[in-house]
Parts: C-alpha cells; sequence; structure tokens
C-alpha cells in the first residue's frame, strides 16, 4: 500500500469524521438548551425528567450508549437494523453531547444576578425579549470556554463511532495498520485529529474575540 | 455581528454535513442499483489474508473475493460490511448482516449458526518471538499469552474437555485482544510472551513482519474447520450460497482463489 493510498484512505476517514462532528453540533447545541431549560424549570416533574437524562447521559459511556441506540430496536422489538447504523450513531452522539452542553447552558445561565431580570421587568421586557435580548449574549460570552472544550472532545470522541463498525478515521486507520502490520497510520490519524482540533480552537479563539465587545 | 456569524457558521456546518449525508446516499443507491439482492457479507477487516484493506484502499481477502464469486453467479451484489468481532452475534441476529464469512471457525460452534460446507482446514497455534525460548506448548508455563477477543482461539483455550484448558491454567495470564495487529506490536514490545492464533492469519502476519523474527511452534493447539455462518434457522440462503461454492470448486475459481492467497494446503472443500 503506498502512501499515498493511506493517505487517501485515512483522509476518507477524515470525511465521515467530520460528518459525524457536524451533524452532532447541529442538533446537540439546540437540544442542549431544551433540557437546560427543563433542568432549570419550576415544574417539579420537567425537571426531574431533564435531570434523569442528564445523570444517565453524564453517567454511562458514550460507546456503551451508541451500542444500546443501535441494537435497542431489534433485541427490544424485534426490528431489522440494516441501514439503522449511521442514524444510530448520529443519535447516540447527539443525545450524549446535549447533555453535557445542557450543563454548560445552565452554569452560563444561572450565572446572569437576578438583578438584571428585575431591571428588565422594570423597562417593560417581557420573558422572552428579557431572555433574548439581555441575558443570551451574556451567555454565551460565559460559556463559550466551556463549549469549546466540549466540541475538542468531540473531534476526538467522533472515534468511537468505531464500535459500530462505522469506518470513521479510527476504524480505517486500524485497517489500514492491520495490513500493514505497522503502528505507523496510527501516528497520520493523530496528526489529523490534531490538525482539525487546532482548527477548531483557532475558530473558537476568533469568535471568542469578536464577543469582547464590552472590554 | 454576531448573527452574522452565527449564520456563517451554521451555513458552513449544514453545508459540510450534507455533502456528507449526499456521499451516504450515492453509496446507498450503489447497493440497490438493477434492483439486485444486496448480499451482505460482515466481515473483519483486519484479519488478513481471509479479509483485509488491499493496496487501494478496497477491502479484499480469500474469503471476500470468495463471495464476489458467489454474488457473481447468483446475479447477487455484495456488500462488504466491516465489524468489530466482539459484536458478530448482534450484527448477524439483528439483521444488519446476511452472514459472517471471514475466516469463521465452525468447529465447536455447530450448533449455534446454520453453516455452509467447511471449505479452509484450520488449525489454532501459537507464535512466539524466536529468541524467547518458547519452543514447546509446555514452555509456556508462567507466560502471557495473547488471543483475540470472542475467537475460536480463546474459545480452545477455555475448553476444558476437548481443549487446552489445561494447558491455559499454566499460562500467568491470557491477555484479550480486539485485533491481532496489536496482539503482535505487544509481542514486539514484550508486554505478552507467546499469541494464540488462526494458523493463517499466523502465516500473514510472519511473512510481514519476517519470519526470521517469530516462530510458529510445531505442536497446535487444535485443528477445525471454517465455514460461512448463517443465523440459526437461515437454510435457504444458507443453501444458496453452499450450492454457489461447490459450483466455483467445480470450476475451478476456488482453488485459484486459494492460490492466490497462499492457502491452498489448507482448503478443504469437496467438490
Amino acid at each position: 500500500m503506498s502512501f499515498s493510498v493511506i493517505l487517501s484512505s485515512i483522509a476518507e476517514g477524515m470525511e465521515r469524521s467530520v460528518g459525524i462532528f457536524f451533524l452532532t453540533l447541529i442538533f446537540s447545541l439546540p437540544l442542549g438548551f431544551i433540557i437546560a431549560f427543563g433542568r432549570m424549570s419550576k415544574n417539579k416533574l420537567l425537571q426531574a425528567i431533564a435531570r434523569f437524562y442528564i445523570s444517565v447521559l453524564r453517567g454511562t459511556p458514550l460507546m456503551l450508549q451508541l451500542m444500546v441506540v443501535y441494537f435497542a430496536p431489534y433485541y427490544l422489538f424485534g426490528f431489522s437494523i440494516g441501514n439503522w447504523r449511521y442514524p444510530a450513531i448520529i443519535v447516540g452522539f447527539v443525545i450524549n453531547y446535549s447533555a453535557y452542553f445542557a450543563e454548560i447552558y445552565r452554569s452560563g445561565i444561572e450565572a446572569i444576578p437576578k438583578g438584571q431580570y428585575e431591571a428588565a421587568e422594570i423597562l417593560g421586557y417581557n420573558k422572552i425579549q428579557t431572555f433574548m435580548k439581555i441575558i443570551l449574549p451574556q451567555v454565551i460570552k460565559i460559556i463559550l470556554p466551556s463549549v469549546t472544550n466540549e466540541i475538542i472532545t468531540l473531534v476526538k470522541d467522533t472515534s468511537l463511532a468505531f464500535s459500530l463498525s462505522y469506518m470513521e478515521m479510527f476504524s480505517i486507520a486500524k485497517q489500514i495498520a492491520a495490513r500493514e502490520t505497522t503502528l505507523m497510520p496510527f501516528a497520520i490519524a493523530a496528526l489529523f485529529y490534531y490538525v482539525f482540533n487546532l482548527l477548531v480552537s483557532v475558530i473558537m479563539e476568533w469568535i471568542e474575540k469578536r464577543m469582547n465587545y464590552y472590554r | 455581528m454576531k448573527k452574522q456569524l452565527l449564520c456563517g457558521i451554521l451555513a458552513v456546518s449544514l453545508a459540510a454535513a450534507l455533502l456528507a449525508g449526499c456521499k451516504k446516499e450515492d453509496s446507498k443507491d450503489d447497493d440497490k442499483k438493477d434492483g439486485k439482492k444486496t448480499f451482505t457479507v460482515g466481515f473483519d477487516a483486519e484479519y488478513p489474508p481471509y479479509g483485509y484493506m488491499d493496496d487501494n484502499g478496497d477491502y479484499t481477502g480469500f474469503d471476500l473475493e470468495l463471495a464476489e464469486e458467489v454474488c457473481k453467479l447468483k446475479g447477487w451484489s455484495l456488500k462488504k460490511q466491516p465489524i468489530i468481532w466482539d459484536n458478530k452475534d448482534n450484527e448477524l441476529n439483528s439483521g444488519s448482516v446476511d452472514c459472517l464469512w471471514n475466516g469463521f471457525t465452525m468447529t465447536k460452534r455447530e450448533s449455534k449458526y446454520t453453516w455452509s460446507d467447511p471449505y479452509v482446514d484450520n488449525s489454532q497455534v501459537i507464535v512466539a518471538k524466536t529468541d524467547s525460548g518458547i519452543k514447546e506448548l509446555k514452555d509456556l508455563a508462567d507466560k502471557t499469552v495473547g488471543v483475540q477477543a470472542a475467537s475460536a482461539a480463546l474459545d480452545v483455550l477455555q475448553d476444558k474437555e476437548e481443549g487446552q484448558k489445561e494447558l491455559a491454567d499454566t499460562f500467568k495470564a491470557i491477555q484479550e485482544f480486539a485485533d491481532y495487529n496489536t496482539a503482535f506490536a505487544e509481542l514486539q514490545a514484550g508486554s505478552v510472551d507467546a499469541i494464540a492464533i488462526d494458523i493463517g492469519v499466523a502465516q500473514y502476519q510472519l511473512n510481514s513482519r519476517g519470519n526470521d523474527k517469530f516462530v510458529i511452534l510445531d505442536q497446535h493447539l487444535n485443528a477445525e474447520k471454517y465455514a460461512v455462518g448463517f443465523k440459526k434457522g437461515n437454510t435457504e440462503l444458507c443453501k444458496e450460497v453452499n450450492e454457489a461454492l461447490h459450483t466455483l470448486k467445480k470450476n475451478g475459481t476456488f482453488d485459484k482463489l486459494a492460490e492466490k492467497y497462499d492457502l491452498a494446503d489448507m482448503v478443504c472443500l469437496e467438490e
């Protein structure tokens, strides 16, 4: 296997990893808000559900969650799961990450002093206006570093899709390693992950700088 | 400013996700072109020479080429689905693959799957470093032995009646690996002393890593047979594949492939 073939195979795997990465972010970032609102809700039932959701998804390994999501339709309901592999991976990642994002959002929202809500009320803002115009912009600034952390973890976690036999970058690297009987492909994969994460952190830093408009 | 930014990021990510999505659609279309029946083979892509990646990054191997020939005969389209070997039963039972075809040991598992006729005579063997001083099975006392998780080699080491449980009890430990490449890396690094492995796979590893560095012990752990495994009760599909295999044997394709993968001494399919 020539070096260029190895590189292009790993790059192909990278494409699939990136697919998981973006789809997970697109769905889990908004879903996290819903969970966070549930977690902070005054309704005890909603709060209990959100608490349970977060505690289970944070308290069990992502790899195990992926396997549960993938195999549950068959073992619980007897469905054949021919084309369920990719959706299962996305669902698994999205619910797992939404739990983490929910807690990050909560930390940001709860950091805003109560006085601001009171001031907004006196100024005649309704609840939605208060949240969108006053609270959210500050929350985003507060949570950005934690979100960056989580996003970088996500880049590396995409490798867990190997447990559902999805041919993302890590699985490809493993297979090339098996064929070539060396461990060199792992070094290449590591480089790919690192460069991707470097890009992510540069972009996130840039966004953070952009958000620094009060200083 | 912020909104523009967020919109920009969202647009880029949507585009990327859509691109990834489209790619997948394409490959799905490939599977079902001409309304042909899809035959999905589950295999371990880290198991040369039976199933692995070729020079161009495509999946190949003795078993996969056989499957391709079977599909050609039957007019099916072949889908090669690499799986994690630990998960093979889940994948087969849940219907995400039609069969397990990848140096799959039939011996001792007869009642767990519906099997084709056996086509390879396999043995489980021990590989050690040449300079380790391990010459026969009894030298393995107090040594750490590596083996693939959920493999036939592991079954042999754990079988009390006809297997080598007694021998395994003399080991210091059995270390399970997800794949044999890692196991060999650890053997080289010295964290395991020997590896229990299928002979065909051992030969590939030795050819690739240098025949002088490792030895296959002359004493084998057992003798066993490979066959294609179908979900228990799926006799119809099994019968079709079996008939196709025999046709391939008759027309010489089977032996040609065996020759190509250096397995001619080991194949055992009768006409």
